[in-house]
């Protein structure tokens, strides 16, 4: 992960300072993978009814915006609306100029202004017209970003198209203080740089020695016989170990096992502490009293990693299998020989001696090295089975996974969320209704609000707009008789009112965006785009709601 | 519809009083140009924008109000120009400036129905925190680093403060703060045990986990000084065992440095100039000082103290790296490395931040307070 760009003698190229910032969060591969990819943002389907031009697409502009700054291969924004004043005063990408030009047009042109190394296109036709008419149209892109509202038929079938062809996307819609978002990802996404928390990804191995680490142990059999400053400097790797033997000896040859010898385990280290100091005690023993609890843990297979691990993908990879099923089952197959992962091999700081501390860790570091070469035999093992591949797996991204394998994720990507009758969907909700202050009642209102601009734009008679009351409440009882649909729902008062509320908020503004939430709100789908791109981090899965109002967002599974 | 209708529905007549508001946004860098266009196209009629840097190629990846062509300009100048041709009817001030400056008084904060701090240091948090308090103004404090990111309002009397809660002190530091703006003595202190001692005794110092080198416009021409400093030091350092060399470094670090940085007349506008120490007055001065005093690490040393130790220890450092390079076997590169458990490591940099901190009017510490603000770093 750590890889850099190729360096010169003249220091960090210009490239790599412009972008200095955002490298030190996903590295030289992240930035490679956001450089190779292509987005598309369908940012309007089209009017509602006569008096409202649609969607004014801030949010994704906003979220175009964030991907073009660190430097995107390329976007297009499809977009049929023109600029209208309204426009003006709340998108930042538009200026006097533009009114009563199309919008896609403007938009690019201003967004392409923020970073020349980006490709920027547009297109003016609406969403179906292009996937309708050129096969090839979708398939440039890696992500597809749509700013909704838009009509069922629109998203249904830009969605199914993503899917078949293994696109992310991710369906976003901000309305006065109210906005959420979506994200559609293929079955199986898996993920390798996850990420994770430093403190929990520590590794030592401590009740599983292996020979090279034991006899450093003997190096430091006789304690008693050191001098202070020696005493003193012992890692507490080592110490631990040490310790460990001497408790073996009288407790039958186990390890403390449990909370209570794990406290006596503790005690008996303590006591071997020196405290004749002017300090009262010694550094690298308090630092191994604080690890004995977290470090003493029998190694047991993640329950994420055996999922995965029983995945067909995993038992049986095929010649058309993604690189990460291969190292997975040679993963596994490592696992199933050693009952172990491969050993990530970092250490953390200490008390020590410089020297000390380097030849502990190249204890660490060779042996996590022997661990990638074994399953780099595996891998080439299996590869060589399988037969001709388009090209070999890198070994820097075996080297990568090993680093990495306590921690990699698999997500099973789920469609954009709709009350569409789909069960798994019906069923969060409901369970996220029956709790008081959840913000499930404003995923809700938005799906009313899909559902009365489904109403306008298909079946749409001159006249009829987004302050129709006959066309809310028909949408109101449509969602509330497809959540009770399946029997198992009863909406008491209070929830019907709270889904009410909801509803008011986002028919008051009559769909019209505030800047700063759709600001906010192109943040937090960046985000999520950003780690879809990049194969890092662990991405939402699957739904996001932010109130403006209390200041406070959701997540949901649905 | 007219141009505000959006904001009309959704605030209705609340977007009056947002027009008529004055606010103050302070600094203009990732938050602060996220921030300006975020009030400006929120209807705020009047805001003014203060940052004293000037844009770095390093900033265009997220502040986006910046072009290539900005570069080593003021942000908050180029900020207000770039934005207000997005809203020309809102009215713009932008002041290159630092928010501590005496002109921007309680008076002038009280000016303001809100304040937005939008900053990237402890320092000014704490003053614009303090300046509110004072002036009974309402602040929303924000803060960024890597995929997190906070906001804060407070408001006298009504919510805790930014100081309420202690902050935990940061881990690494600017390269520059440590080598030619400390202002506090965990910045000499750091300066001694990461960048003196392993330039005399050790590897070089890039590999300090403690400084930052992040370059932006307003510390390249300096890094490049700083890098040209460390050579000089390694010359020196070819010196060692000779009678003079305790004088050499002396003369280079605490005398021909310091002169060079007083020199910079931009780095002391808003700071008290460093001034340089004279190596041959001490000398003298310090003629009676035992170097046994180093056995008292509760007692803050005196300048001559500071003096008499530095040269002690130095003394005893070279005669043990010697000692190693001649017993070492060939090709092992013997350097010695600091331990706060090594007193003669701990005299040495106790002695030389202290000197450093007198430069620098920065209060000297304790031997003990020194080792207790020294952790081992292995990286």
């Amino acid at each position: 992960m750590t890889e850099a760009f190729p360096s010169t003698l003249v220091g960090p190229s210009s490239k790599e300072r412009k972008y200095d910032r955002q490298l030190r969060l996903w590295a030289a591969s992240g930035q490679k993978a956001l450089e190779e990819s292509r987005v598309l943002l369908v940012n309007s389907d089209g009017p509602w009814g006569d008096q409202s031009t649609g969607v004014s697409g801030v949010v994704g502009v906003e979220t175009l915006k964030n991907l073009v700054l660190p430097g995107v291969g390329g976007f297009t924004i499809v977009d049929p609306a023109v600029v209208t004043e309204p426009d003006l005063g709340v998108n930042f990408f538009l200026e006097e100029e533009s009114l009563g030009k199309s919008r896609a047009e403007e938009t690019c042109r201003l967004l392409r202004e923020l970073n020349p190394d980006v490709e920027g296109s547009f297109q003016t036709q609406s969403i179906l017209e292009l996937i309708q008419q050129d096969p090839e149209f979708l398939p440039r892109y890696k992500l597809v970003l749509v700013s909704g509202p838009i009509k069922h038929s629109s998203l249904d079938a830009l969605c199914s198209a993503a899917r078949e062809l293994n696109i992310p996307v991710l369906y976003t819609r901000s309305v006065g203080f109210y906005s959420t978002f979506s994200l559609q990802l293929p079955a199986t996404f898996p993920i390798v740089e996850t990420h994770p928390d430093p403190e929990t990804t520590q590794d030592l191995r401590l009740l599983n020695p292996w020979p090279e680490l034991t006899e450093a142990t003997t190096r430091v059999e006789n304690l008693e016989g050191l001098d202070d400053h020696q005493h003193g400097h012992v890692p507490y790797i080592l110490l631990l170990l040490h310790y460990l033997d001497q408790w073996k000896e009288s407790h039958g040859g186990n390890v403390p096992s449990n909370y209570k010898e794990k406290t006596e385990f503790r005690e008996m280290v303590r006591s071997g502490a020196r405290t004749s100091n002017p300090e009262g005690g010694e550094e690298n023993y308090d630092e191994a009293v604080a690890a004995v609890l977290k470090s003493l843990n029998p190694f047991s297979l993640p329950s994420s990693l055996r999922e995965i691990f029983e995945m067909e993908e995993c038992k049986t990879p095929t010649p058309k299998s993604a690189d990460f099923w291969i190292i997975a089952s040679a993963v596994n197959e490592f696992y199933q020989q050693h009952k172990m992962l491969p050993l990530p091999g970092s250490l953390p700081d200490m008390k020590a001696q410089s020297a000390d501390y380097i030849s502990l860790q190249n204890i660490y570091k060779s042996k996590a090295r022997r661990d990638v070469e074994e399953v780099t035999k595996y891998v080439r093992r299996v590869e060589s089975q399988l037969g001709p591949r388009p090209i070999d797996i890198p070994d820097k991204d075996i080297e990568v996974f090993c680093k990495n394998a306590a921690h990699i994720n698999v997500i099973h990507g789920r469609n954009i969320p709709q009350l569409n009758g789909d069960a798994p969907t019906l069923k969060s909700l409901g369970n996220n209704l029956s709790i008081p202050d959840s913000l499930v009642t404003v995923f809700i209102a938005f799906q009313i609000l899909d559902g009365v601009v489904t109403d306008i734009q298909t079946r749409g008679q001159s006249g009829q707009s987004l302050d129709d009351e006959a066309a809310w409440s028909t949408q109101i009882s449509r969602a509330i008789d497809e959540i009770t649909s399946d029997g198992s729902q009863v909406l008491d008062d209070d929830c019907r009112e709270r889904i009410l509320e909801a509803t008011q908020e986002l028919r008051r503004t009559e769909g019209g965006e505030l800047h700063n939430i759709s600001s906010l709100t192109g943040g937090l789908v960046a985000q999520e785009a950003l780690k879809v791109i990049t194969r890092q981090y662990v991405p939402l899965n699957n739904t996001c709601v932010f109130d403006g109002v209390h200041s406070r967002s959701e997540m949901f599974k649905l | 519809m007219p141009r505000d209708s959006y904001l009309k529905r959704s605030l209705g007549t609340l977007s009056r009083r947002i027009r008529e508001s004055r606010v103050l946004l302070v600094g203009a860098g990732g938050i602060g140009c996220e921030l300006l266009k975020d009030l400006l196209l929120s209807g705020f009629g009047e805001i003014h924008i203060i940052d004293l840097d000037t844009i770095d190629l390093s900033n265009l990846n997220r502040q986006f109000l910046f072009r290539f062509e900005h570069i080593k300009k003021p942000k908050a100048l180029v900020a207000k120009e770039v934005a207000h041709k997005f809203q020309p009817s809102a009215k713009l001030e932008a002041y290159h400036a630092n928010i501590k400056d005496s002109q921007f008084n309680v008076v002038w904060f009280s000016q303001f129905d809100v304040v937005f701090n939008a900053l990237d240091n402890l320092d000014a948090r704490r003053h614009v925190n303090k300046m509110c308090l004072a002036a009974e103004v309402p602040l929303v404090e924000s803060g960024t680093t890597g995929f997190n990111g906070q906001v804060q309002v407070i408001k006298k009397g009504e919510t805790e403060c930014y100081d309420c809660n202690p902050k935990e002190t940061p881990k690494s530091f600017p390269v520059c703060t440590i080598r030619s703006t400390p202002s506090q003595p965990i910045h000499c202190i750091v300066w001694a045990k990461s960048y003196l001692f392993p330039e005399l005794f050790g590897t070089s110092e890039d590999n300090a986990a403690e400084l930052d080198h992040s370059e932006d416009s307003d510390n390249s021409d300096e890094i490049a000084n700083l890098y040209k400093e460390a050579q000089a030091l390694k010359e020196i350092r070819r010196s060692m065992g000779s009678p003079e060399f305790a004088k050499k470094v002396f003369q280079k670090v605490f005398k021909e440095d310091i002169d060079r940085l007083r020199g910079m007349e931009d780095m002391w506008k808003s700071r008290e100039a460093p001034k340089s120490l004279d190596f041959q007055k001490l000398q003298e001065e310090s003629a009676s000082v035992e170097s046994t005093i180093s056995c008292n690490d509760q007692k803050v040393w005196s300048l001559d103290e500071d003096f008499v130790v530095f040269k002690d220890s130095l003394d005893r450092l070279s005669k043990r790296l010697k000692t190693l390079q001649d017993t070492a076997k060939d090709g092992v590169n013997s350097i010695l490395v600091f331990d706060k458990d090594d007193v003669d490591t701990l005299d040495f940099v106790t002695a030389s931040a202290n000197l450093r901190a007198t430069i620098f009017a920065i209060e000297p510490r304790s031997k003990f307070d020194t080792k207790r603000k020294s952790p081992s770093i292995h990286e």
